[in-house]
């Protein structure tokens, strides 16, 4: 789904303010002067999905090609040829383009600019953010003592050719404030600021750089700026949807922060998170990574179809990794091709085989999950022995596998009789069994057959309900319970002991071995099935049977998916069976016998030592791999051809033949050959920094998003990003704060403002509202609660009663005590369904999808919340307490706590207002105690508590 | 807008003059937008400072406000209004293959059996009205209605049909109908939101807060959801040892400190935020009041059903024509449970549809005339109805008869009724085919609905968009061209 959003349409007039009026004399640029007229007036008919008479301006070839009507669309250096003048120009309402109830007509000039261009040759350019980024030369300015950092020429020489100035610097207070909030989330302390001041008068350059140095070193920029990261991952502590209920996976919260204070290069904080499993060696820290894309929401409501939901997850896998790498609207291209941008349908399927077959399947209990160690030490050991245990039960199923494979003595079973203990079971022509009727959870198929003397293993083949692959996947089957008896002539029945159930492979939430318990669980395929499978069944010892005896087969099926609502029978089969005596030693050989040992060893070790159990992201086998398929018009029911999984050939897909894997995928991101990812991050640092992108429009980098306002200095901050600065996070940020952009005033005029509303030219400093979090942090912080406590599970801050009105799940929100209390805004509990109030009025999205840019806004229900929210009240109460502790009069209490916003000395208007506030209140709290009435604090107290309270909610304290 | 006595003169010469001269953002961008459509027609501009101000579209006005109350889930129009007596012939019998063929069904699995209406039908009042049992008081009120018997939608889950009906689009990030009114035409009372939201029935719809968000329209016009119970609006009290005239002392001392903000550092939003405040304040005291159901008469609550102090539909009625009174734009209630699917008892139509139908009968009917005999109803349009219809087939989970009865998911006929502002009293408009499956004629689709709601609005809904990414978004979604306004609704 395309992110629409309001601010774009700044950029509109900011970009054409930028681009200017182009000269009808110089060259057409078809990025800058054709394509955005082609984009608003064409391309919803004559587009990637609909090429209305055959005629689409997305792709060069079919835009210089003809339509249905056999009429050249353009040709190049003959304007009166192409149809396309034609038609814009024509004044017959049948004839004219745009029809006239689709859209008003060309302007004038727009008409005039495509004649000049097709004039010209029509020269066709891929959309800029298509073509890898390159660094240009910094350009020459007038003014050459201005710059602090190289690139800060390219702002300089933007605003001189547009006759501006670029504002005074701050002052120390406003760039402390600015930089240790933008960097930390957190304002400066007063010694911070009294540190700074005296540093700055001995060597400037030296102490702004200490500044920075400091700030990025310290533990809480990584808190700060995870809350960007988990805004894009959708991170939450819920399931999400109707049920919600809680999902562990905050040790990957945690991993962010720290991945982040580490800086950590994004290649591979890319990687990891998006193919960390199948990196070789993956540590424990790797697997954890990869619940970036298990933050997808769990449909656990009764009756909800697990492979719908899967899915919808997949789907929701695809779209997050391109908007938060690529900044596209890939999401377009599920049901069509994409609209404006060049990527045909296929497209979209081919990627979404990157994420198909992963394990993981909307199943109730997050499955797969990875055991993260409760202490750090423990972290490397664990993820050994879990690494281990897995190897050691794949080897110990695939062995038999292959036995299966070699054995030449398998008959089919032809059973005398089958039944079922609800519905019917119909024994066909070579022992194929199939059922019909209700079949419940919990049925039971009793076959009988003739007993075979010697018989060492069954094979049971499962076979799909209906052979078109392009309808599956379908219902699952699963054997929960299996029991043999031997029934002799005269009636005795024996128990014929099974030792193991060889699966053909490994896959899902179920061991085979299962099959031998009396649990739900057991082998096939769950919680949905696509073709054939089988398993071998291997007796402890050859069946002794005699003359005339039978073998009865008791078939259990408890296993229920679709959140409880479906029963999953077998209802196609057959069974075989083998004498071969191969079978029998095999189990009898002592190294099988020592491996399951040792795997009962590691699993005992595995659950000693205290862990976390975190959903990540596993790959099935290869033979389990799922069949992706191009879903028609972006239905998941209506399949059409099955796909490899790739990239869009548009991007420069890696030139190393073979299949493709998710990890040279997430290598493909970071790669030198892909032209968006460092755009995207420098934009993003760049409008996490400065309140607005180069490109506005973060999420959406395509033909239909803004355009950079500053195309040259993006990319040589991408370029530069990606290369000298090896992606790191923090050396980019560093170089941003220490720039002359930067570290300009926000002061402004009203004209000033007129002519540049949105600062795109950045002819002043950035002035920024505090985000969600930083609201909360900044407010505790100034009264002096904030605990530095880090990581852990989620915390519970005061909110209203009433707020989470969890219907079905049970959980209720139990405010936090002592410190957890008053930690920072990221370890707040996120539930999808009931977000931290005091977060949403603030523009802090529910974290149901993938965020890239919160969209600040201004409304009387957030200044309710900072005047009344209790939670507020009690860090207004704090400060109050805090500045009356060091003493001194109620004016220099109040400077002492203005200061604390302010840092230098505070306005005359700040304290004079907050004075006379105080005066009033005290005087009234004194008439209301001397008229007898009765309350908790002293009228002194409850006065500064207001002044608190107001000084908290002052603009100044609000921003930054 | 009541101006306070204590409000200082340094603030209200500084609001009226600087809200002028800094006049926000939106004006700015506006303006860019506005170039951007111009020949579109119809961008408005809108002032930061004051984002309510009332304004007129491009034709007077039918409707000045309207309450739209969906049942979220979708009652059942087969059994509330969409008569069919061809289907109680074919009651109990197995459905024809033809009608099935190339559908989609949530549950529905095999050959389901068709199921006749499962309540007596009779014709109400003057005009003859079909309404079953079920309905009774509102059947009294079936003068008022215009019944659109022919509505049908092109999603068939619960979210994508809900955002469809309150968005014109199945997916999120688009504005809600309430944000487009409020967008379009400001508000009527300064110390209220202009666009309220209220749920009862236990849960919030399905499709979640997207379906009242403003999408890309500035999130101020986004619709508030106000609890009608406790406190209506989060923090809406004074803290403890805060009263009245301690927080108007202090919203003195911040509007002082902010206006000394916005003359040295120059941030329109500084503005905003001095506007936005005074706001909170008296939404302090004008939604409490507005909420509260104490004050009204017995007879009022005798007429509704109401019990203060309560969540309920009925409450929520009542909150909504005290709401309507007060200038309230746009009033929006959703009322939770109507999926009759025959899964559970609570929901069944042989079980939970008669109380569900009997929480909101005599409510809506109370609404009516509680509006009509205010003069209200004239001007305010009142909407009933869910997102999709439900099919003449017995729902059968896995092709299984259930043990409850129960219809499945139909977009391809559904019900809703309007009243008030413009409609047309006393109307059925469209029909069904013989069995009520899909609409047949004069079919309304929700892009049409938006369409004539705009109208009645005083909006030509082609030219009532904003532009994103050089389209013109418009409620009546543009990617479905051929919407139209249905004449034959409107009075």
């Amino acid at each position: 789904m395309p992110a629409v959003n309001r601010k774009s349409i700044l950029t509109l007039s900011v970009a054409s303010l930028l681009a200017g009026a182009a000269d009808a004399r110089s060259a057409m640029e078809f990025n800058r002067d054709i394509r955005p007229i082609l984009t608003s007036h064409c391309t919803s008919c004559h587009g990637g999905v609909k090429s209305a008479g055959g005629v689409s301006f997305v792709y060069r070839e079919k835009a210089l090609g003809k339509g249905k009507s056999g009429a050249a669309i353009i040709v190049p250096g003959k304007p009166e040829e192409s149809e396309i003048m034609a038609r814009v120009v024509s004044k017959d309402p049948e004839e004219v383009m745009p029809k006239p109830e689709h859209g008003p007509p060309l302007k004038p000039a727009e008409i005039e600019r495509l004649r000049q261009w097709i004039a010209e040759g029509a020269v066709w350019s891929e959309h800029w953010s298509l073509v890898p980024p390159v660094a240009a030369a910094v350009p020459e300015v007038q003014d050459k003592t201005w710059s602090r950092v190289d690139w800060d020429a390219f702002i300089k020489a933007r605003l001189e050719a547009g006759g501006l100035n670029p504002s005074p610097e701050a002052g120390a207070a406003e760039w402390l404030r600015r930089v240790s909030l933008d960097l930390t989330g957190l304002p400066p302390s007063l010694e911070d600021f009294q540190a700074w001041q005296k540093a700055l008068a001995a060597d400037p350059r030296a102490a702004r750089e200490a500044v920075v140095d400091r700030l990025l070193a310290s533990p809480a920029y990584g808190e700060r700026w995870a809350t960007v990261w988990l805004d894009l991952a959708r991170y939450a502590d819920t399931y999400g949807y109707e049920k919600d209920p809680h999902r562990d996976i905050w040790p990957w919260r945690d991993w962010v922060i720290r991945a982040l204070n580490a800086d950590m290069p994004f290649d591979q904080f890319t990687i990891k998170q998006l193919a960390g499993d199948e990196l070789p060696d993956a540590t424990s820290d790797d697997l954890l990574a990869t619940a970036f894309h298990r933050n997808t929401q769990n449909n656990t409501e009764g009756g909800t179809n697990d492979e719908e939901f899967r899915a919808v997850a997949i789907v929701d896998r695809v779209n997050t990794t391109w908007t938060t790498w690529q900044a596209t609207t890939f999401g377009c291209v599920q049901c069509h091709a994409h609209p404006y941008d060049p990527y045909p349908h296929a497209d979209y399927y081919k990627f979404m085989s990157f994420f198909d077959s992963s394990e993981d399947a909307d199943l109730d209990n997050d499955f797969p999950r990875f055991p993260v160690a409760a202490k750090m030490e423990d972290g490397g050991p664990l993820a050994a022995l879990w690494k281990e245990s897995r190897e050691l039960r794949r080897a110990l199923n695939d062995e038999g596998a292959a036995m299966a494979g070699k054995d030449a003595s398998w008959q089919i079973l032809k059973p005398l009789s089958a039944k079922a203990s609800g519905g019917t079971l119909t024994i066909g022509d070579g022992g194929r069994v199939t059922a019909g009727g209700t079949l419940p959870v919990g049925v039971v198929h009793t076959l009988e057959a003739a007993a075979v003397p010697g018989l060492t293993a069954l094979r049971l083949r499962i076979f799909p309900d209906k052979d078109d692959p392009l309808s599956w996947p379908e219902r699952a089957s699963v054997l929960s319970h299996l029991t043999l008896s031997s029934v002799a002539a005269d009636g005795r029945r024996e128990e014929v002991k099974i030792k193991e159930v060889i699966a053909d492979y490994l896959a899902g939430p179920f061991d085979p071995q299962e099959s031998l318990d009396g649990g739900p669980g057991g082998f096939g395929s769950y919680p949905a099935q696509s073709g054939g499978r089988w398993c071998v069944v291997v007796l402890e010892k050859p069946l002794a049977a005699a003359e005339g005896g039978k073998l009865e087969i008791a078939m259990k099926q408890g296993a229920v998916s679709n959140a409880n609502q479906q029963a999953c029978t077998l209802r196609n089969f057959t069974w075989e069976t083998s004498t071969s005596p191969a079978w029998t030693s095999w189990l009898a050989a002592p190294e099988r016998a020592e491996k399951w040992a040792r795997l009962g060893e590691v699993k005992a070790a595995i659950s000693r030592m205290p862990a976390t159990s975190v959903p990540v992201m596993l790959e099935r086998s290869a033979p389990a791999a799922r069949d992706t398929r191009v879903w028609v018009r972006g239905n998941r029911l209506t399949k059409s051809d099955a796909v490899q999984p790739g990239v869009p050939e548009r991007l420069s897909p890696p030139e190393t033949p073979g299949r493709m894997s998710r990890l040279d995928m997430a290598r493909w991101l970071v790669g030198g050959r892909n032209p968006l990812t460092s755009r995207v991050l420098a934009n993003r640092l760049w409008a996490e920094m400065f309140g607005r992108g180069i490109v506005e429009t973060l999420e959406d980098f395509g033909s239909s998003g803004a355009l950079p306002t500053h195309p040259e200095l993006l990319d040589f901050l991408a370029v530069r990003l990606a290369g000298a600065q090896g992606w790191s996070m923090k050396k980019h940020l560093r170089e941003i704060a220490l720039s002359a952009t930067y570290a300009q005033t926000c002061r402004t005029t009203a004209e000033a403002v007129a002519r540049d509303p949105g600062n795109a030219l950045l002819a002043r400093g950035p002035r920024q509202r505090l985000s969600a979090e930083m609201m909360r942090d900044h407010a505790l912080k100034v009264s002096g609660l904030l605990s530095g406590k880090m990581g852990g599970p989620p915390v519970y801050p005061p909110q209203p009663a009433g707020v989470w009105n969890s219907v079905y799940s049970g959980e209720s929100w139990k405010t936090s005590e002592g410190e957890d209390r008053y930690r920072r805004g990221v370890y707040t509990y996120v539930k999808r369904t009931s977000g931290y109030p005091g977060f949403l009025s603030f523009d802090a999205p529910a974290r149901d999808l993938c965020s890239a840019r919160r969209l600040p806004t201004n409304t009387p229900l957030q200044a309710l919340v900072t005047l009344n929210d209790p939670a507020y009240l009690e860090m207004a109460a704090a400060l109050a307490e805090r500045v009356e502790k060091d003493g001194g009069t109620p004016l220099e209490q109040i400077t002492r706590a203005c200061r604390l916003i302010t840092l230098g000395d505070p306005p005359a208007e700040l304290t004079g207002a907050l004075s006379r506030l105080y005066v009033a209140t005290l005087e009234d709290a004194r008439a209301r105690q001397a008229a007898g009435g009765k309350s908790d604090t002293t009228p002194e107290r409850a006065a500064m508590i207001l002044v608190a309270n107001t000084l908290l909610n002052t603009d100044l304290a609000l921003n930054r | 807008m009541i101006e306070h006595p204590l409000l200082n003169p340094t603030r209200r010469h500084f609001l009226r003059d600087c809200s002028l001269g800094l006049a926000g953002l939106w004006l700015a961008g506006q303006g860019g937008a506005h170039a951007a459509s111009a020949a579109a027609g119809g961008v408005l501009k809108k002032d930061a400072a004051h984002p309510w101000r009332p304004e007129t579209g491009h034709f007077p006005a039918r409707a000045k406000r309207v309450i739209y109350l969906h049942m979220a889930g979708s009652p059942s129009q087969l059994d509330l209004f969409d008569y069919k007596p061809e289907l109680e012939k074919l009651d109990g019998k197995d459905c024809p293959q033809s009608v099935l063929a190339g559908k989609q069904f949530a549950f529905i699995q095999g050959v389901p059996k068709m199921l006749g209406t499962q309540f007596p039908f009779k014709q109400h009042g003057q005009s003859g009205q079909w309404i079953s049992d079920r309905l009774p008081h509102l059947a009294g009120c079936a003068d008022e209605l215009c019944v659109v018997r022919s509505m049908y939608t092109d999603q068939f889950n619960h979210g994508p049909a809900q955002l469809l009906m309150h968005t014109g689009s199945q997916s999120p990030g688009h504005a809600s109908f309430g944000a487009w009114s409020t967008y379009g035409l400001g508000s009527e009372n300064d110390n209220l939101p202009g666009f309220i939201v209220l749920t009862s029935g236990g849960k919030n719809p399905d499709a979640g807060k997207s379906v009242w968000g403003s999408g890309y329209l500035p999130s101020v016009y986004q619709g508030v959801q106000c609890r009608s119970a406790g406190e209506p609006v989060l923090f809406l009290q004074d803290p403890p040892g805060v009263d009245r005239a301690a927080r108007r002392r202090s919203l003195d001392a911040l509007a002082e400190i902010n206006a000394a903000t916005a003359s040295t550092v120059g941030d329109p939003e500084t503005v905003t935020r001095m506007a936005q405040y005074e706001m909170a304040f008296r939404m302090q005291l004008h939604a409490a009041e507005a909420f509260d159901l104490t004050k009204e008469p017995a007879e009022v609550h005798e007429l509704y059903g109401t019990q203060p102090g309560k969540e309920s539909f009925a409450n929520n009625c009542l909150l909504a024509r005290r709401l309507a009174e007060r200038g309230v734009r746009f009033i929006q209630l959703f009322d939770w449970g109507w999926d009759s699917h025959g899964a559970g008892q609570s929901e069944a139509l042989n079980h939970g549809f008669k109380g569900k139908c009997e929480s909101v009968d005599k409510a809506c009917a109370a609404l009516l005339t509680d509006l009509r005999r205010r003069g209200l109803l004239e001007d305010t349009l009142v909407i009933w109805g869910g997102e999709f219809g439900r099919t003449p087939m017995r729902e059968n989970r896995q092709g299984q008869e259930m043990a409850f009865i129960g219809r499945d998911h139909n977009p391809g006929a559904f019900t809703l009724w309007m009243a008030g502002g413009g409609v047309k009293a006393g109307t059925s408009y469209g029909a069904t085919d013989e069995i009520g499956y899909q609409a047949a004629v004069d079919k309304v689709s929700v892009a049409d609905f938006h369409a004539t709601t705009l109208a009645l609005l005083g909006f030509d809904h082609m030219k009532f968009n904003y532009p994103i990414n050089g389209v013109p978004m418009r409620l009546s979604n543009v990617t479905k061209p051929g919407s139209k306004v249905v004449r034959g609704l409107m009075a």
